[in-house]
């Protein structure tokens, strides 16, 4: 029992923030509800006729939006597409940071050394995962029903705790990739990109489909696909027990394989070896200057990290930019739908090209980012920091580095993928103007910029919550976003966010936002600079 | 003779009694001194105040009569340091990691790092990660030795070492103090300090409780001794100068020794002894004892 405990444990800041995120994402919806489609059915029945041409819109990111007019159905559109989604990601990072984390902090070492097996130790861990993310997802969606009461619009509880079963069972999915991925690396940093890579990939699998892509198959793969089969908050809508079971099934069974891997490999080794590797032994340092000179050796060392970033949001932009004639043909179809595009400003398949490829690319930084924030704040507990201050680096060069390099790198990784979506775009005989294009590529820097600022300072501040709290700043900035339309919030709200401060570079200019931006990621450095002089290193 | 390392009244409080309190401490140059006190003594947080990764929260610090926390870039570039706790390096290469560290450093010569590595028989080709704990702290000292600096600081710094190497160690110290440098080291074991100290302050539950030669650590040097008799009447018997019995079960005593073993050797030579086990002591059971004396004496 004390395995299981401290396996729920280990997984107590993820769980308390996705309850967090999953809770607030589902009483703002709930209480949002009644104030944005009204009390009487006509105007519900008002607001779902512009909210569906709306949604029809957004099915690459969220759910088919279906009975809108309902509570049930708007949160099934509104709120468990994307917590459903976050849900997963956590699972990923759990997931990974189980099979791979523990192990590179010798944890797993030492519990196995106390007499655990390697399978007892993988089922205990992933039973800890369990129960923790059943008790976050039960927290959202109690949170949600409380949402919905308090909105004098209950949902029904049945309904309800069969969502809770489908958000666990994704969540489980999730963890279920990280801890096999976590089997074939031998890095928790790099276990963690390519799982959340392949969920990433899984999730526009299903996303096509939805936009009405013809995936075949594929679909079937999907984790989210299964999870969209099911509709318990919808007048009439039921559980697909046999995707649902199967959700569990999959689950269980990558759990199964990666317990196999674990019993397979070697500790600290990947399951699949490359074989020995024959280098000469040298006594001499590397000859790559590049490691002596300062930014230069941070991205020298991350080279392949940045590197998959650009190929994965590459590819990703790519097969983004592939849908866009085809979608654009379909909803312009609908006479609302083209009225609504028109007044989105959205006139040409390049328009669109920029709402899709820069509002995901936006959303995916970000992740990077926050990704990188975990990495300065792993440099201190891992001791990186304590060595580099030791060599005689001064501190504020330490956080300047950090900096540069981050904006350095993420100025890589989106000009190679918005590459990939300007040739896309020319394979599928779309127009996009170069001048507006390089320019609105160019300003997903200064949103980095703001961000890593914010996570530098965090990193520096209080390490051990900076990862939660920079994603709760994504979060907020994401959903401020969505909703300052929605609720018709005043622009000032709007303008809280980060990433509507970048705007919309592809049809209009916004340097009042992109200034913003810059004063933020210049504050967050000035606070970064404060907080690294004053702080102990390594306690 | 100036000052390489001075401490007034150095603090640093993490409350509940842990931390190290009202620090005076000179360490003057060219000398080798040792920092001895038990695991949780707060030896390494006196280390980090010294290196400018903590702040203090109360008294100074100066390192060549520079303040460690206002002047820690200039003085880092005259300090080679070796961390208690190593940093994880990840799948980086030996020689990929001297490199980087020898770009911010500045100071280090490719010849001095081949000439430490093939010294301390460290493949630098090696990723980190497959790096064993003993030549994960060599790299360490490589990274400490190659800038000879004018300063060594090492916290523990023969942990994971094999024998072998523990030695190569001390001969680098020797080298460094003939080349004018200062060391201080950090350790819990007597036997290293004896190698290759000048001087020694001890520390204990965050105090220092006492600084001197060498010379001085005779009076708290001791052996522990388990004898086991034939028959327990000649254990319940023993009277043996310096030995200092802490328990006697049976046939069956633990104590611990100080002094010339040949008075133990030929008390024991008359009675049929079973079994004789002496291994050296841990710095808490030296200080258990030594204290205990003290304050009988008193």
């Amino acid at each position: 029992m004390t395995f299981l405990r401290l396996a729920v444990l280990s997984h107590r800041t993820g769980a308390v923030a996705m309850a967090l995120i999953g809770a607030s994402s589902g009483l703002v919806n709930a209480l949002g509800y009644v104030a944005i489609a009204g009390h009487t059915r006509l105007e519900r029945q008002l607001f779902a006729k512009e909210m569906e041409i709306f949604g029809q819109q957004l099915t690459y990111i969220l759910p088919a939006p279906l009975q809108i007019d309902t509570m049930g159905g708007y949160l099934t559109w509104r709120a468990f597409g994307s917590v459903a989604a976050l849900f997963a990601i956590w699972g990923v990072i759990a997931g990974t940071g189980a099979a791979r984390g523990d192990e590179e902090r010798g944890l797993t070492e030492s519990w196995l050394s106390a007499g655990i097996s390697r399978l007892r130790w993988m089922l205990t861990r992933s039973a800890g995962f369990l129960v923790a993310a059943a008790l976050s997802a039960g927290v959202a969606c109690a949170a949600t029903q409380i949402g919905t009461m308090m909105a004098g619009d209950p949902t029904p509880i049945g309904g309800m705790a069969l969502e809770w079963l489908l958000v666990l069972a994704v969540a489980l999915l999730g963890f279920g990739i990280g801890v096999v991925v976590a089997q074939f690396v031998v890095t928790r940093r790099v276990a963690g990109t390519l799982g959340t890579a392949l969920l990433l990939g899984l999730y526009f699998v299903n996303s096509s489909t939805r936009a009405g892509a013809d995936v075949g198959a594929l679909k079937w793969l999907s984790p989210f696909y299964l999870f969209d089969r099911s509709t318990p908050l919808l007048d009439g809508g039921t559980l697909d027990v046999a995707a649902t079971l199967a959700l569990y099934a999959i689950a269980a069974v990558l759990v199964v394989f990666a317990a196999w891997g674990f019993l397979a490999r070697d500790l600290g080794g990947p399951l699949v070896r490359r074989g020995v590797e024959r280098v000469h032994a040298t006594f001499r340092p590397a000859g790559d200057p590049l490691l002596r000179v300062p930014v230069v050796a941070t991205l020298d060392q991350q080279r392949w990290w940045i590197l998959g970033w650009a190929v994965g949001l590459g590819a990703l932009g790519f097969f983004l930019t592939s849908l866009v004639r085809s979608m654009i043909d379909t909803l312009s179809a609908i006479p609302q739908m083209r009225i609504y595009l028109q007044a989105l400003g959205i006139a040409a398949y390049s328009d669109f090209v920029g709402v899709i490829w820069f509002g995901t690319a936006l959303f995916l930084l970000c992740a990077m980012v926050i990704v990188q924030a975990n990495s300065w704040a792993a440099d201190d507990a891992e001791g990186r920091l304590e060595a580099i201050l030791a060599a005689g680096a001064p501190r504020a060069r330490v956080v300047l580095e950090r900096i540069v390099s981050l904006l350095v790198a993420v100025a890589i990784v989106v000009a190679l993928a918005s590459t990939a979506v300007y040739v896309a775009a020319g394979l599928y005989d779309i127009q996009v103007p170069a001048d507006r294009f390089v320019l609105a590529t160019a300003l997903t820097v200064p949103v980095a910029f703001a961000f890593g600022a914010i996570g530098q300072w965090l990193a520096g501040w209080r390490p051990r919550v900076a990862v939660i709290v920079l994603g709760a700043v994504a979060v907020v900035s994401y959903f401020i976003q969505q909703f300052t339309p929605l609720f018709s919030w005043p622009e000032w709200v709007g303008r809280l966010s980060l990433f509507e401060l970048y705007g919309r570079p592809m049809t209009t200019d916004d340097w009042g936002g992109i200034a913003a931006l810059i004063a933020i990621g210049i504050a967050g450095t000035a606070l970064a600079l404060v907080s690294m002089q004053r702080r102990d290193v390594g306690t | 003779m100036t000052n390489a390392i001075e401490t007034k009244g150095l603090t640093k409080d993490y409350g509940k009694g842990h931390g190290i309190f009202d620090l005076d401490l000179t360490v003057n140059e060219g000398e080798v001194f040792g920092f001895l006190g038990p695991n949780g003594a707060g030896k390494t947080t006196t280390i980090k105040l010294l290196m400018g990764m903590t702040h203090a929260t109360r008294g100074s610090a100066t390192i060549f009569g520079l303040d460690v926390d206002r002047a820690a870039v200039p003085l880092k570039k005259r300090i080679g340091y070796v961390p208690g706790e190593l940093p994880q390096w990840g799948g980086s290469r030996g020689s990929e990691i001297v490199a980087y560290t020898a770009g911010i450093r500045g100071d280090v010569e490719d010849a001095e790092v081949e000439r430490l590595a093939r010294r301390l028989d460290l493949d630098l080709s090696r990723k980190y990660r497959e790096y064993s704990h003993g030549n994960k702290q060599k790299l360490a000292l490589l990274l400490a030795f190659a800038p000879k600096p004018e300063l060594l600081i090492l916290d523990e710094p023969t942990s994971g070492l094999d024998p072998l190497h523990q030695q190569e160690f001390y001969a680098l110290v020797r080298d460094a103090r003939t080349r004018g440098a200062t060391v201080f080291v950090s350790s819990h074991v007597l036997s290293e300090v004896e190698h290759i100290c000048d001087r020694v302050g001890i520390v204990r539950e965050g105090r220092l409780a006492t600084v001197g030669p060498l010379s001085q650590l005779a009076g708290i040097r001791a052996h522990r001794v388990m004898i086991e008799f034939a028959d327990a009447s000649d254990a319940r018997g023993l009277d043996v100068p310096g030995l200092e019995q802490i328990s006697v079960d049976g046939a069956r005593v633990i104590g611990m020794y100080r002094g010339d073993f040949a008075p133990l050797i030929a008390a024991l030579s008359a009675k049929p002894v079973r079994t004789l086990d002496s291994r050296e002591p841990t710095l808490e059971e030296i200080f258990l004892s030594y204290y205990r004396d003290a304050e009988v004496r008193r």
